[in-house]
């Protein structure tokens, strides 16, 4: 028994042994991981070329445009990375599962389901914000520096986002229990909806003004891209032209995100294991 | 009669043309069948062109402002940089989708266990990989026109003002040496397994290479070498050239140079593409078999 009631020691050990299960299976295809990496660089080094072709002199050396335009890409791609890993991560592995026939039978557990759906993640997370610092490191060596203006409240800025990113995830972890394959589509969608109107390559001047004032706006995910950038250039935010505002919205959305779309995932799940389609792929 | 029938199997064992084109038709009907039923990756490989040409239009225009369309004038020779990367997005994700395609079915079937069976069926794999190329190719294809249709409304731009014809030229013969790239692609699949992340990486290299949001003059010299020797860069530079009126890759004088050398590419990857993708498959098989994954 034991098992059946879970005591916060035993919470930690069994997410540390989930997390573990994602580790073991990582270590597996070492190639993942190599992939990734080059992948990363080879993104930041295409929009670097790209926005060379709109310059004047693109055979000049690095400058302070060239440093501000690294600066918007790489921190913006930095919180697009988060996104994009946590969103994807959580759900594809929950549809993994149902493809394998082996998520019906972790429902039987009594382990938590909180801790199996972060444990979904939190390898790669980790991954992935090792593999930011390199990202900022190979930008900043490439460009001749990068501005560093506020690191340690942009990284606690991170950290509120990371955790609103996973309320997200958790809404589609749900939605993939009920949408099966399509989830996936709606999650590419999700993806490139973000990248565009959270503004994750450029700017925010860059989108029309009525797209800014009637999507972005409206979008937590902004503030946080908004918010982590200007921390990082030492620029004043652009969505909220003060940093307080920006940061509450961050918090906000980092406390309440999780807290409603575990909700939702749990509304998913039980109408799922009711209608006995858990397990159906 | 036993005799008769054990020298010349029971019909099944020596497909004729008319079996051979039942098999392509078969595979390829099944393919669209599954895909069928996602609607939802068809309109997603019709969006991302669009979205992948929108980053770096939003992203060059926030910095260089109303310089924008002067400047990259002065690096590609069109100032239209909206149809510029919006030909470039689309017919890279025509490159990808071909590649993405054929990898992942490999995988699929590896995955499903199903690949070693198609080995016991007396159908060549020739034909069956024709099949699914062809599915590749119309969905690819499907993808490039839902694309620049779209793309086109979205930025407000033409693509039919020049070399229409031309464009298509480069495009259908780049489709070949594609094929064969597939093939290639197919067999480094099989050999190495992860496909995910493969394909994932491979696909930014193909951008990269491809020059898909840049000119190739912008990569260091050596860069451009072996970016010319990859048939989607000539096909890419070949389409974009003939509808902006810009410079080709290759030569100076018009497509024709461009033209020769993806003819080439289109005589021989094919070629070496099938060979690449049988010796794999017959060096997997004498060793742990191609069902293993």
């Amino acid at each position: 028994m034991g098992l059946t009631r879970f005591d916060v020691r035993n919470r930690i050990v069994c997410f540390w042994d989930m997390s573990k299960k994602k580790i073991v299976e990582f270590s597996r295809y070492p190639v993942a991981f190599i992939a990734l990496f080059v992948q990363i660089f080879l993104i930041i080094t295409m929009f670097l070329y790209a926005s060379l072709a709109f310059t004047a002199d693109p055979t000049a050396g690095p400058n302070d445009q060239s440093r501000q335009i690294g600066a918007t890409v790489v921190y913006g791609f930095v919180v697009g990375l988060f996104l994009s890993f946590t969103l994807w991560e959580m759900g594809f592995s929950l549809r993994e599962e149902q493809t394998r026939g082996t998520l019906e039978s972790l429902y039987l557990s009594p382990a938590s389901k909180i801790g199996s759906l972060l444990a979904r993640v939190f390898a790669i997370l980790v991954w992935v914000g090792t593999l930011s610092v390199f990202a900022v490191l190979f930008v900043g060596a490439v460009l001749g520096g990068l501005p560093v203006a506020n690191a340690g409240l942009a990284t606690v800025v991170l950290a509120f986002s990371v955790s609103g990113f996973l309320g997200i995830a958790f809404v589609f972890a749900g939605v993939t229990i009920k949408l099966k394959e399509t989830a996936q589509f709606l999650v590419s969608f999700l993806q490139f909806f973000f990248m565009i109107f959270s503004a994750q390559f450029f700017p925010f001047r860059a989108l029309p003004q009525p797209l800014v004032d009637y999507v972005s706006r409206w979008l937590p995910v902004s503030y946080c891209v908004d918010l982590f950038r200007s921390l990082m250039t030492g620029a004043i935010p652009e969505l909220i032209p003060d940093v307080a505002v920006e940061f509450g919205i961050v918090v906000a959305f980092g406390i309440v995100s999780p807290v409603v779309g575990y909700a939702i995932y749990k509304r998913f799940e039980r109408g799922a294991r009711t209608a006995g389609s858990l397990g159906e792929y | 009669m036993a005799a008769v029938a054990a020298r010349g199997g029971f019909g099944l064992g020596r497909p004729g043309w008319r079996a051979r084109g039942d098999v392509v038709r078969t595979v390829f009907l099944a393919r669209i069948r599954i895909i069928s039923r996602y609607k939802g990756a068809i309109f997603m490989e019709a969006l991302l062109p669009i979205v992948f040409a929108a980053m770096p239009v939003l992203l060059g225009t926030a910095f260089a402002g109303p310089n924008a369309a002067q400047n990259f004038q002065l690096n590609t020779g069109t100032a239209n940089y909206k149809l510029y990367m919006l030909l470039g997005a689309a017919t890279f994700t025509v490159v990808s989708l071909m590649l993405w395609l054929i990898g992942y079915w490999v995988r699929r079937e590896q995955e499903t266990g199903t690949l070693e069976s198609l080995y016991l069926a007396p159908a060549s794999r020739f034909w069956i990989l024709t099949g699914v190329t062809s599915y590749a190719f119309v969905r690819a294809f499907s993808a490039f026109l839902i694309a620049i249709a779209l793309g086109s409304v979205i930025f407000q731009v033409n693509p039919f003002e020049n070399g229409v014809g031309v464009a298509l030229l480069f495009l259908a013969l780049g489709l070949l040496p594609l094929w064969g790239l597939a093939f290639m692609f197919g067999a480094f699949i099989m050999k190495i397994k992860e496909a995910d992340s493969v394909i994932q990486v491979l696909q930014w290299v193909l951008a990269f290479l491809i020059g898909v949001f840049y000119p190739l003059s912008l990569l260091p010299p050596f860069m451009q070498t072996i970016a010319g020797l990859f048939p989607p860069t000539v096909m890419t530079d070949g389409i974009r050239a003939a509808i902006l009126n810009i410079g080709y890759f290759y030569g100076t004088g018009g497509p024709y140079a461009s033209l020769a050398v993806l003819f080439a590419m289109a005589l021989v990857v094919p070629l070496l593409g099938y060979e690449v993708f049988e010796v794999t498959e017959r060096r997997l098989r004498r060793k742990e078999g191609v069902g293993q994954y």
